[in-house]
């Protein structure tokens, strides 16, 4: 297991940051951490990167103590809201964590250019990060979990406040590393979570609410269809006329949940019924969403 | 090794920043200031007593008993002089070690590559390495002002500069050693240089109220940084030595509760 924890709880105060979590995740596909603002999702990755302390229970990063000096190297992280000094030139910052890291100065360098490449910003190598935009210097914090070849990299909202562009970007990066790393990603956007994350752990108060895949397993028996400007009655109808359709129902405007019992019959019925009818669809997919299996009805 | 390259950082990062090449200015003006019209009058006005006779009626009451040993005036000048300016420069310089990274989140990215204590001791081996490096530069400039007065003076000073560098370099030791300390408490160099005059403060009058109390506790005389400078005043040469452990022991004690808070404090 690259995570484990049992018991684990982290209290500031009377408050619980973290409630007894028990998990254990395995090494592999990258691994999605939600749960609204206050759940605790940066308190476990600030504890899983010994950043601080736990108050009871165990927990271990690739079998050892977060912060043991045997994971130096091996666990890297994107730590919510922390920066690199402004004043002092990217290259030669990333270069001093790449040396502490364990690298010569030599190739302390070819890789600090081999982040910077990998982030699309070789040219940044000479510029303080107070002349780089908010977006790039979050590439550039990324840059720094990429030194070396981490084994597990912790990323707290790593798109928060950042450009469409540039968080395509960082999710590109994040889908092309994760064949050789484990990545551990904090974020509410769910879209993009249920995109790059195979396994998602579901934090609410400080509790573990769930940890499972991020494919419902209950796949077959629902259908999300996204429309455009499409008569809600009269889809809903027509749909609900569709042999195989249980029930449909509006998430939101133009996102309909649809109960099958055979979902890749519906679904060709339903995109017949629409080609018949001249109606555009944006989306078609299996299962219900993320969101709608953790907050809806 | 990590702890070489967290020293190496610290004082490339004096260097390398606006900030950091503003206080070195700043620092040099004013050293040049003090040398120019404090330490050479000075130099002057005693070898003027001494020939009158009045040093050995003045110096002694300065706290300089031993000044008549110096080989030059003006650095038996320069050593009263410092024994009270570096600690005060060793305090402004040294104040932000690892608060300001703290708050930005920088050290988060540093405890994922090497320990807190590695941190802690290689800032505060950088601060001490650009210590040295002032007391050295200040130390050069009284000499050159000495060899451009008296070459056969300067022969003697300079025999005696490695004591005095050795004694200049203790002294501001403990003072680092608390801005280490109260750096890791605070989130700026201005909150740490607070919370070092409340714990100046706070010992001084812990230790009025105890000697009141009890009397006779003659050991609390020691228990702040600085407290053999009197000491020091009444010795010349490698006497001053003698003195040596004081800073060593207040080097080591701050080191500790500040490497201890390092190690629990959360980032």
């Amino acid at each position: 297991m690259i995570i484990q924890c049992r018991q684990l709880s982290k209290r500031y105060g009377s408050k619980n940051a973290l409630d007894s979590i028990s998990l254990a995740l395995p090494a592999g596909d990258a691994i999605a951490l939600i749960g609204p603002n206050g759940a605790g999702k940066s308190t476990l990755i600030s504890v899983l990167c010994g950043f601080i302390g736990k108050s009871a229970g165990e927990v271990t990063v690739l079998g050892k103590e977060p912060g043991a000096r045997t994971l130096i190297g091996q666990v890297a992280a994107l730590p919510q809201d922390a920066q690199l000094d402004p004043r002092l030139g990217v290259g030669r910052q990333l270069r001093f964590l790449a040396r502490l890291q364990g690298m010569s100065a030599r190739d302390a360098r070819l890789d600090v250019q081999r982040v910077l490449q990998t982030v699309d910003l070789a040219d940044a190598e000479h510029s303080k990060p107070a002349d780089l935009s908010h977006g790039m210097r979050k590439r550039i914090a990324i840059a720094q979990a990429l030194l070396g070849s981490p084994r597990l990299i912790l990323l707290d909202e790593p798109t928060a406040g950042i450009d469409p562009p540039n968080a395509k970007m960082i999710r590109e990066l994040i889908r092309e590393q994760s064949h050789s790393t484990t990545f551990v990603v904090s974020s509410h956007n769910l879209d993009e979570l249920e995109r790059l994350c195979a396994t998602v752990v579901y934090l609410e108060q400080g509790r573990l609410v769930s940890v499972g895949p991020v494919m419902d397993d209950d796949a077959h028996g629902f259908v999300t269809l996204r429309l455009i400007n499409t008569p809600e009655a009269e889809f809903v109808e027509a749909a609900r006329a569709l042999p195989g359709i249980l029930s449909v129902s509006r998430i939101t405007q133009g996102d309909y949940r649809i109960e099958t019992t055979d979902d890749m019959l519906a679904s060709v019925l339903l995109l017949q019924l629409l080609a018949d009818r001249g109606w555009r669809y944006r989306q078609l997919s299996r299962g219900k969403s993320l969101e709608e299996r953790l907050y809806g009805s | 090794m990590r702890v070489l390259l967290v020293a190496r950082d610290e004082v490339l990062r004096l260097l390398s920043t606006r900030r950091g090449l503003l206080a070195l200015l700043g620092f040099l003006l004013i050293w040049a200031a003090v040398l120019n019209y404090g330490i050479l009058p000075a130099a002057r006005f005693f070898t003027g007593a001494s020939e009158s006779g009045l040093s050995e009626l003045v110096l002694p009451r300065l706290g300089l008993s031993e000044w008549q040993h110096w080989p030059a005036p003006a650095l038996a000048v320069y050593w009263v002089v410092s024994l009270y300016l570096l600690p005060l420069m060793a305090l402004i310089t040294s104040a932000d070690q690892t608060a300001s990274e703290r708050s930005r989140g920088t050290l988060r990215f540093l405890v994922l590559r090497c320990s807190r204590l590695e941190i802690f001791i290689g800032r505060f081996a950088g601060q001490c390495v650009i210590m040295g490096l002032v007391i050295l530069a200040t130390l050069a400039s009284v000499l050159i002002v000495i060899l451009a007065q008296s070459p056969v003076q300067f022969a003697a000073s300079l025999a005696h500069s490695p004591v005095i560098l050795i004694n200049l370099v203790l002294l501001v030791l403990p003072y680092i050693a608390l801005m280490a300390w109260v750096s890791v408490m605070a989130r700026s160099a201005r909150q740490a240089t607070l919370y070092a005059v409340i714990i100046w403060l706070g010992v001084s009058l812990l230790v009025g109220f105890l000697q009141s109390r009890l009397g006779g506790l003659t050991i609390l005389d020691w228990a702040l940084p600085g407290s053999q400078v009197s000491q020091l005043l009444r010795l010349s040469g490698w006497q001053t030595l003698t003195l040596a452990p004081i800073p060593v022991i207040h080097t080591v004690v701050l080191l500790l509760i500040g490497g201890f808070l390092m190690g629990r404090r959360d980032l």
